[in-house]
This record gives C-alpha cells, structure tokens and sequence, in this order.
C-alpha cells in the first residue's frame, strides 16, 4: 500500500512541490525500518557532503577545493566506519553489550551505498563533470530515494539530479511498465533466488559433509541465486522508481553472458563496478602510469581488494576480491600471448570462439563466487580443492529414488522442490530471453494481458514463501 | 582540430593501421583503448610531445578534442 499512496500524494501534489513527497516517502521508508542510527547517519551524509559541494564549488583556490574533497571523503568514511563498527567498538568496551528496546541500533541498511553515492558527488563536483545541487530538498532526495536506498543502485548526479529537477506529471505507460518491471524482480527474488537459496544453504553451511559433483552444483546455484536476488531487487528498484518518472541506472546486463573478467564487470553490478573503475582504479592508473604494466596490475589488485573489503572485512569477501584483481591483471600481463594461444588450439577465428570464452569466464566467476559465499576462508578453500574429490559423497540409491537426483546430491530437498525449481528457472529463463526481446509493450493487447496473468500467476504458484533476507541487504 | 602528430601517436600505441579520430570522438569508440590500456596511451602521448599532465588533468578529459586542447595547452 505504500508505494499507491505515495503515487496518489505524488500526483495530487503540484510539480514543484513533487520532491518533498518522495522525500518525505523516503525519510518515512527508512524510518519505518526502526533503525534510528542509520536515519541520524544519512543525515549526516547529506549535510556533510551539501554543505562541502557548495564549497567545493565556490571556492577558486585549487587548494582549498581539494581540503574541502578530502574533508567530504574523509567524513564519509568516518560516518560508513562509525555505524558498520559501533556494535565491536562498543562491545570493545563494555563485552556482550545488547541494547534494551525493540530497535535494531546496529543494523547497516543502506549506508554502503549512499556513502558511495555522497563520494561520487563530491568527486563529480571537484572534476567539474557534475554541477552542485544548491535544493538542499532535492539533493537529500538524490541520496536518500526510497527506491535505491537499501541496495543501490549507486546513483551519479549527472543521471539522477537533472530528473528529479523535472518530476513529471502521472504517466499510465511508466506507471504500468513499472509495476510489471517490479513483479519481474519480485517473482526472481521468491520464486527463483529464494527456491535456490535452501539447496545451497543445505551445502555452504557444513561444507566438509559434501564433495565433488554436491560441492560443484551447490556452486552453480549459488552463482545462479545471487544473480536472480540482486538483479531481482534491482528491477523491484527500477520499476518502483519508473512509476514516478525516474530511470535508474541498469545495474545487470547478462552478466554471465560475458566473455571476459573485465566484460563481466561491465555487465555485473554496473553502478558499482563504474564506481570503483572512476574513483579508485582510474586515479591509481594515472598515478602509477610511469611503471607501465606494473602499474596497471598494483592498481587493478588495490581496487578489487577495496571492492572485497567494501562488502566485509572478511577474509572471504578480500579473497573473493583479491581473485577477480589476479584474473583482470593475469588479462593484462598475458595480453601478447593469448592471440597466439587461441591460434595454436584453433579457435582464434573459429565460430565458438566466443561461446569458449563465455564459459571459461562463467567459470572463473563462479569459482571466485565458492568464497564470496563461503562462512569461512577454511570452508572455502575446502570447497575449492575437493570439487574434483569423489563423486558425491551422500548419494545413495535410496535417498535417489526418494528424493530425487538433486535433492540426493545436494541432501536438501524432495522431487517437488527440485520441480518447482526448475519450473521458476524456467520462466526466468524463458522471461528474460523471449519477453524482454519481443517488447511487450509493442505487442497487441490480449498477449500482453496473457503475459500479465501468466506472471502473476508464476507468483503465486511458485513462490518459495521462505523469508530470506536479500543477499546485498549485509553490505 | 586532431593535428596529425597526435593520432599517429594514438595509432601506433594501439597498433591501428588507421581510424577516424575527431574533437567528438571517445577514447572508448577507438578499437583497443578501454579502461586497461588508457594509463599506457596517457602516457605514450607525455612522451611524444614532451609533456606532463596532472592527475586531474587527465581525469577530467571527455573526449579526444580535450585531449588535444591539453596538449596545446602545454607545448604552447
């Protein structure tokens, strides 16, 4: 009900009254979650990084405009550290502190990616590539929309800023595309993510019980579930925010259709990987450029170990940061040799070539995804050096006849689950190739509504009605 | 205006026989030159013309056009 009232106030608003809706939606969204640490911290966000815009901005002296962007940074940081740390820090000082009360004080919802966004803008500004916003409304609204608040997609100022300065008026199209684009990402999330999620759960929990083919499959799902929960939430994102006029940013372009790291990149959480690409990587390739390929591969390794420690300060998360750095700078120092490689297998103009590639990529994504999801760097390496070890290690005939192959090689699920797996993987499938490409809206009206029907009814029947969280809510 | 000097420069970096480079052209639009190989014709570009940029310098550049104004800029 929330998103019709806001689009109902929306509408009867005047237009230029329109962003205090959608601002106050979005303060009342994140209210509504009852973390008031993160509330009191977006505000921070957005004065800090208002106030430094302006500054940076108005200020001539080349020195001062670069204080006042090291001071933004700066404060960004600290705010991101403050609230993703307080509960260790907290419990530094007083051990096994709890807080009384029924909020959550120490949850980090959002905050990764609008402090992101605030050091986009300042960046932007400093570079000149973006004017500063001088609506204190209106810019708090670019940080703070409801619908890319939790999750991203991490928002330039250049794509977002100039729509909210024209918030159009009602539009049925948008307001119907919008809501078909959201159920879209729904039905990924439920019936797709969330079918996956207890199958690779049942293994990536106590790895050591399984090997070989278990280990293998757990890892495809997985690499299968993270891409239907966080494109699905993106598409709830995008559609939500088309309903008012607004396009964000596509954050997935099939990115397992990739055929190389750096392509995969291109395609996988898009605001991101530009986010680090503009921010990080290029300002150390520059810096480094005197030290030739040296320089490309420090600079390439500092910022994958960043965008690992940006989603935990784990082990896990720097391994799985620390591969995808080795794959893209092994690209960059075995550049000379690959045309001769690809020669001498034959396949330097062959038709597959690409389709090679493709798979050769999926699987260097997905094996870095084994510690990405791993509890552990032990778990993750066990999983990396036994998925070759023995066939599966608790299938059995009799768990085969009764459970089914899947649900025998994983030991998770029943015929049913696994049917009604492949059911959702279906329609994802058959969704995301041949509905997207035949463009619904240029369709006649029985087969559109034949499409709406059907997707609402692939909501209902294969919802998995499991309540797992998204996968990117942690980060 | 691309004086000529500079797309030779660009061409032999990215081992292009040749390609049509103008004021509007991205550095994206040329075959070869993406986010790896960009620090490398940076810094072929310095070198040929005798010339040190600033790291914002560089990043602020859109387009080969300001590329080129960078450069006269410099060598000026």
């Amino acid at each position: 009900m929330f998103v019709p009232a806001v689009l109902a106030a929306y509408q009867l608003m005047p237009s230029r009254w329109r962003w205090a809706v959608l601002l106050g939606a979005s303060i009342a969204f994140y209210a509504a979650l009852r973390m008031p640490l993160l509330v009191v911290a977006w505000m921070f966000v957005v004065l800090t990084s208002y106030w430094l815009g302006r500054r940076i901005s108005d200020e001539s002296n080349g020195i001062r405009r670069r204080t006042y962007l090291w001071a933004g940074v700066a404060a960004q940081v600290v705010i991101l550290c403050s609230v993703k740390y307080l509960r260790a820090i907290l419990r530094l000082i007083v051990p096994g502190f709890e807080p009384a009360g029924g909020m959550d004080w120490f949850s980090t919802l959002g905050i990764s990616y609008y402090t992101l966004q605030a050091v986009s803008y300042l960046a932007d500004v400093y570079l000149g590539t973006a004017e500063p916003e001088r609506h204190f409304g209106r810019f708090a609204l670019y940080l703070g929309f409801f619908p890319k608040l939790l999750q991203g997609p991490i928002e330039r100022a250049g794509d977002l800023l100039p729509q909210l300065r024209l918030l159009g008026s009602f539009n049925y199209a948008n307001v119907r595309s919008g809501a078909l684009l959201f159920c879209w990402g729904l039905f990924k999330k439920v019936a797709v993510a969330n079918r996956l999620a207890p199958f690779v759960t049942a293994v990536y929990y106590d790895p050591h019980g399984y090997s070989g083919l278990s280990l293998i499959v757990a890892t495809y799902m997985y690499a299968l579930q993270i891409l239907a929960d966080f494109s699905g939430y993106t598409d709830m994102a995008l559609g939500v925010a088309r309903m008012f006029n607004i396009r964000l940013t596509e954050n997935f372009k099939h990115p397992y259709f990739a055929t190389s790291i750096a392509d995969f990149w291109r395609r996988w959480h898009i605001s991101f990987s530009r986010w680090i690409l503009d921010y990080i990587f290029k300002p150390l390739q520059i810096e480094w450029r005197t030290a030739g390929k040296i320089g490309v591969v420090s600079a390439l390794i500092v910022t994958f170990l960043f965008s690992g420690l940006w989603h935990g300060v784990a082990f896990t998360f720097m391994a799985w940061g620390l591969l995808h750095g080795v794959y893209l700078a092994s690209s960059v120092l075995l550049k000379p040799w690959r045309e001769a490689v690809y020669r001498k297998i034959g396949l330097a103009n062959h038709p597959y070539r690409r389709a090679f590639q493709g798979i050769v990529t999926f699987h260097l994504v997905a094996f870095a995804w084994i510690f990405f999801r791993a509890r552990s760097i032990a778990d993750g390496w066990y999983i990396a050096t036994h998925l070759f070890v023995g066939a599966a290690t608790r299938i059995s005939y009799a768990t085969a006849v009764r459970g089914g192959v899947m649900g025998a090689i994983l030991n998770g699920g029943s015929v049913r689950d696994f049917a009604m797996l492949g059911a959702a993987m279906s329609v994802w499938f058959l969704g995301s190739t041949f509905i997207k490409a035949a463009r619904l809206q240029e369709q006649p009206i029985w087969f559109r509504w034949s499409m709406y029907y059907a997707l609402i009814l692939a909501l209902v029947f294969l919802n998995a009605h499991d309540d797992v969280g998204f996968v990117y809510f942690q980060f | 205006m691309i004086k000529p000097e500079l797309k030779r420069v660009i061409l032999q970096e990215l081992k292009l026989d040749d390609w049509q480079i103008e004021d509007e052209t991205l550095a994206a639009e040329i075959p070869g030159w993406d986010s790896l190989s960009h620090a490398s014709i940076i810094l072929a570009v310095e070198k040929a013309f005798g010339v040190r940029f600033s790291n914002v310098e560089v990043l602020k550049l859109n387009n080969i056009g300001d590329l080129q104004r960078l450069i006269d800029s410099k060598v000026k």
